[in-house]
Parts: structure tokens; C-alpha cells; sequence
């Protein structure tokens, strides 16, 4: 057990430390880096079917007692973070190895940001879930600057910027966590925190908060994002929409409905409030714009706002429906963006699919996130949230359809290097978007089970 | 003791903050230094313990202080260096290709290679 439980991170870890060193434009090298990230996948989805069928998984480092050593501990929820992660990173690196990788250290720090995110979905333990959070985030640091024009290495430095201080912010919250429970361990802070003070358990909350809305880019918090997405390669942007900004979900879920539900509950309208802002700008400027990854960026704004309304709703439903958005929108991102640059009917159709998606039309995927989201509203009685829904829906359409005419049918797509092979990876990610649409009970089983896993207590 | 540590925290996190606001590069990455130091010295805060030097054996009767907060001291800092080490290489890139760290500048530059590409699409 403590095996299959350790080698999902090993596995990257060991693969990416050589490929530092080696140079990844060589065909050879990337396909390693691609292989290293397969197997490491496979290891995740071994570890995922024992959780979901047996329930949660749990090991101490070095044998110590738990409490001394370091607790790494799969549930359903982070399992279902780290498969979306891993798989957005393996079909990124996939795709752009087909289109030429033009840096040395790509691959590789594709594969530590898999070690980064995985690590982070496993931790047991605030710090290393830090530790992890900044291993991650290093990589992508460094992937912002890949295939760097001028421009893009000062759009890097913005983000690293703003999103070292988020880091910074989350590290005194950790310190506060610490000083009001005297544990690192999440069980132990979550019975620590529902016995401390109001005063700095609410402080404590509102720092994780703005931490983790910096990495998903939220409304107020935003202004890194349209830059760092605008310049990267299309690769580099699906990675950080379709993995990175994992890292806000998942925390916003784990801190907010785990470790610190009594303030979650008092500050649930703070979050629709915030959240419902992030729909409508990123909507509204998303409209404005006519470049493909203008419009994605200030899409992605968007998006990520449903997640929050529905974490800030709560429940059993709205976690949900909060965790299958979250995986949706990752897989709707990430095809969206590796379409970027590439033409021809069938990356024509595939993009249809994306925007099907984004915009909740059946049969693509996001019809489910849209259909659990509006069961979430219902369910609250809140009539402004289901009109909410529906106008931020509405909005997407309009966007996401304006793209599509200006891109495929007035041709004004900017093409760089098409060869046919690289619409491989594009049409397999939208065959998946359609196909958890048209067989959604996987989806709404994982889902349900990894909101279910919130607030259960050690195994 | 709390009192003093926070003070300092206080001091040099508003410090940070100051140069973050600066029109230049290199201030920028000296404010985010300091904010990062401030965090780490919040941690050592949180940890405050006073009592002999948890080394074993243990001196009997006699608390010993919270070795934790120094393990996570030294792990942040750590990574705060990386971080800078990675902060000054993509301030230095921004240089090398503009000539200038002053981000007044740096946008001016910006604009004009934004209106030379618009030009050249028309």
C-alpha cells in the first residue's frame, strides 16, 4: 500500500532531475520526459482506483509516529485534482512535442511541476503543502518565460511578482495556523481551529483566501493573468489553466470546507459575491477582445468564479458541483488552448466542442457543470444565482461564438507550425470532453465522492 | 517579546511593500525579498517558546524550546532564495532585452513595440 502510495511522486521526482540536465529540444529527450510522465500517470490511476474503491489511503515518511514524521494521504479529492493535473501536463507535453519543443528545459520542468502538484494534492501537513504549492509554481515560473519573446520575460516577472507575494501570504497564514493549533497536521488543525479564537481564525481564512484567489486569478486579484496568458505559447497556457490553476480550486476546497468550515459557512457570501464579480468581468472584457488567447485568458477569469459560487454555496451539492467544474473547466481550457495556432476543419469541429463546453450546450461536458451549478442555485433558493448562471452562460455563448467566427469562418486564425500531427492531442481532448458529456455518470460519481471526502477525519 | 517580533514584521513587511511600489525592477525584487523574510520571521514568531536548547539528552526539569519553527524557518528560507535567485535572472532578461529596469520606461518601450506590430499587420 505505502508503495503505490509514494511512487505517483517518485516517480516524477526522479525522472525530472536528470532531464534538467539533458537537453529537452531533442526529440529523444522529450519523449522521455513524455514516457516518464505516462508511467507516473499510470501510478496515479492505480492509486485512485484503490481510493475510490476502498476509500481513503495514508503513510508517515521514515516510519515515525504520525505527528512526528511527514503524513502524505490520498483521498478522493485530491486524487481527482492530481489526475486532471497530471493529465493536462502529459497532453501539453504530448502536443508539444509533436509541434518541436524549442527549449532545452521544457520537459523538464513539465515533469517537476507534476512532482509539485502532485505532492501539494497528497500533503497531509499545511507546510508541506507550501513546500510543494512553491515547487510548482517555480515551474511555472520558469515555463512562462518558454519560447520567450522580449515581452514575455517581463510578463513572467509579473507573475512571479504578484504570485510570490500570494505565496508569502498563504507561508503567514501557515504561521498563524501554527501558532493558534501548535500543529501542522490538517486533522489536527481543523479540530485546532474550530477551538480558537473568532478573531484570528477569520484573519487566517481571509489570508488563504486571497492566496489561493491569486493563483486562480480571480476578479480583484487578476491582473497578472490576461499578460502571462497573452504571451506564452499555447502549451505553456494550457498548463497553467488547465493545471496550475488547480492549485486555487483544490485550496479554496481543502482549507475552505476542511480545515476551516465554521469560517467558510460565515464567509460564504463574501465568496458568491467575489466569485459572481469574477464571472461577469471576465465575461464582459472577454468580449471586447478579438485574440484567440485574449479571449481564453479573460474566459479563464471567468470560469474560475462558478468554482468559487459553489464552494461559497456549499453543501454536499454545491462541492460538487464546485470539484466537477473545476475538473471540467480544466479539460475545456486546456483544449482550447493548445487549438490556438492550429487550422483546418477538424480543429474546427474540436473547438466547436471547447465552446460547447464553456458555454454548458449539451452534449459537451460543461452541460453538467452548468446543470449541477444551477442545481446548486435551486437548491439555495436564491433566484439571483441562477439568473447569475444563466446571464454568465449566456455571455460565454456570445464570446466564445464571436472567436469561433472571426477564427474559422473569416479565417483570421494565426497559424504557426501545423503540421497535420499536432491536431492529435487537440481532437483526443475533445473526444474526452464530449464523451464524460455523453457518459456523465463517471463525472458525477468522482465528483460526489471527492466533496464527500471534505470535512471526513482521518481514515 | 510577541510585541517586539510583530513590530518587526510590521516594519519590514511595510519596507517590502514600498519598494514593490517603486518604478524599478531590482527594487521590486528587494521588496519581495523582504516581504519573504517577513513571513519567514513570522513563522519563527509563531513558534515562541523560551527554554533550553532542544538538544538531546534533554537538561531535566527544564522546558526546552519549539525546535519545529526553526526546521520551517530554515525550509522557507530555502526557498526564498531560490525564488530570488530565479526573480534577479528574469529581471536581468527583461534588461538584456530593453536596456532599462525602469518599468516607466519598460511599458513606453512596450507601447511602441505593440503599435510597430499593429502597423505592420495593417
Amino acid at each position: 500500500m505505502t508503495a503505490v502510495l509514494f511512487l505517483p511522486l517518485l516517480i516524477p521526482w526522479l525522472a525530472a532531475v536528470p532531464l534538467v540536465l539533458l537537453d529537452g529540444s531533442r526529440k529523444r529527450v522529450a519523449w522521455l520526459a513524455v514516457a516518464a510522465l505516462a508511467v507516473h500517470l499510470t501510478a496515479l490511476a492505480v492509486l485512485a482506483a484503490q481510493v475510490f474503491a476502498h476509500g481513503p489511503a495514508q503513510a508517515v515518511t521514515g516510519e515515525w509516529p504520525a505527528g512526528v514524521g511527514i503524513v502524505v494521504r490520498a483521498d478522493a479529492l485530491g486524487m481527482v485534482f492530481a489526475l486532471l493535473s497530471s493529465g493536462v501536463l502529459l497532453a501539453a507535453l504530448v502536443h508539444e512535442t509533436l509541434a518541436g519543443i524549442e527549449g532545452r528545459r521544457f520537459p523538464a520542468f513539465v515533469v517537476f511541476m507534476a512532482a509539485g502538484l502532485t505532492g501539494l494534492f497528497l500533503a497531509r501537513d499545511v507546510f508541506n503543502f507550501y513546500v510543494f504549492f512553491e515547487v510548482a509554481m517555480i515551474s511555472a515560473y520558469a515555463l512562462s518565460t518558454y519560447g520567450g519573446e522580449a515581452r514575455q520575460a517581463g510578463a513572467a516577472f509579473v507573475f512571479a511578482v504578484v504570485n510570490l507575494l500570494g505565496s508569502f501570504l498563504f507561508l503567514i497564514a501557515v504561521a498563524g495556523i501554527y501558532h493558534q493549533t501548535g500543529t501542522l497536521d490538517m486533522d489536527g488543525v481543523t479540530t485546532g481551529l474550530a477551538a480558537a479564537g473568532p478573531n484570528a481564525s477569520i484573519l487566517i481564512a481571509v489570508l488563504v483566501l486571497v492566496a489561493f484567489s491569486v493563483k486562480l486569478g480571480l476578479f480583484p486579484f487578476h491582473p497578472w493573468l490576461p499578460a502571462v496568458y497573452i504571451g506564452a505559447r499555447p502549451a505553456v497556457a494550457a498548463i497553467l489553466a488547465g493545471a496550475l490553476a488547480n492549485i486555487g480550486s483544490y485550496g479554496v476546497l481543502r482549507f475552505g470546507a476542511d480545515l476551516l468550515p465554521a469560517q467558510l459557512r460565515a464567509g460564504s457570501i463574501a465568496l458568491v459575491v467575489l466569485g459572481s464579480a469574477s464571472i461577469v468581468y471576465g465575461a464582459v472584457q472577454a468580449i471586447g477582445r478579438r485574440d484567440s488567447a485574449e479571449v481564453l485568458a479573460y474566459s479563464a477569469i471567468g470560469q474560475v468564479g462558478y468554482v468559487l459560487v459553489a464552494v461559497g454555496v456549499g453543501g454536499a451539492v454545491g462541492l460538487g458541483a464546485a470539484v466537477l467544474y473545476a475538473i471540467v473547466n480544466g479539460l475545456n481550457k486546456a483544449l482550447l488552448f493548445l487549438s490556438i495556432e492550429l487550422r483546418g476543419w477538424l480543429v474546427g469541429a474540436a473547438f466547436a466542442i471547447g465552446a460547447f463546453s464553456v458555454v454548458g450546450v449539451p452534449p459537451a461536458a460543461g452541460f453538467l457543470g452548468k446543470v449541477v451549478m444551477f442545481r446548486a442555485g435551486v437548491e439555495t433558493g436564491s433566484a439571483a444565482l441562477v439568473i447569475l448562471i444563466f446571464l454568465g452562460g449566456a455571455l460565454s455563448f456570445l464570446y466564445m461564438f464571436q472567436l469561433y467566427q472571426t477564427d474559422f469562418w473569416a479565417g483570421a486564425r494565426e497559424v504557426g507550425r501545423s503540421a497535420p500531427r499536432t491536431r492529435v492531442v487537440v481532437l483526443v481532448l475533445a473526444a474526452l470532453v464530449l464523451g464524460l458529456g455523453a457518459w456523465p455518470e463517471p463525472l458525477l460519481a468522482v465528483s460526489r465522492d471527492a466533496a464527500a471526502a471534505l470535512g471526513e477525519g482521518p481514515p | 517579546m510577541i510585541l517586539l517580533v510583530s513590530a518587526v514584521v510590521a516594519i519590514v513587511f511595510g519596507s517590502g511593500c514600498y519598494l514593490l511600489l517603486k518604478g524599478d525592477l531590482f527594487r521590486v525584487v528587494a521588496g519581495t525579498v523582504l516581504i519573504s523574510n517577513a513571513a519567514v520571521l513570522t513563522l519563527v514568531g509563531a513558534g515562541f517558546t523560551r527554554g533550553a536548547a532542544p538538544i538531546r539528552p534533554f537538561p531535566p526539569g527544564s522546558e526546552v524550546s519549539d525546535p519545529l519553527v526553526q526546521a520551517l524557518a530554515l525550509t522557507a528560507l530555502i526557498i526564498g532564495f531560490g525564488v530570488t535567485a530565479l526573480l534577479l535572472t528574469l529581471a536581468f532578461r527583461v534588461y538584456a532585452s530593453s536596456r532599462t529596469v525602469d518599468l516607466d520606461q519598460l511599458s513606453q518601450i512596450e507601447a511602441a513595440r505593440e503599435d510597430e506590430l499593429e502597423e505592420a499587420e495593417a
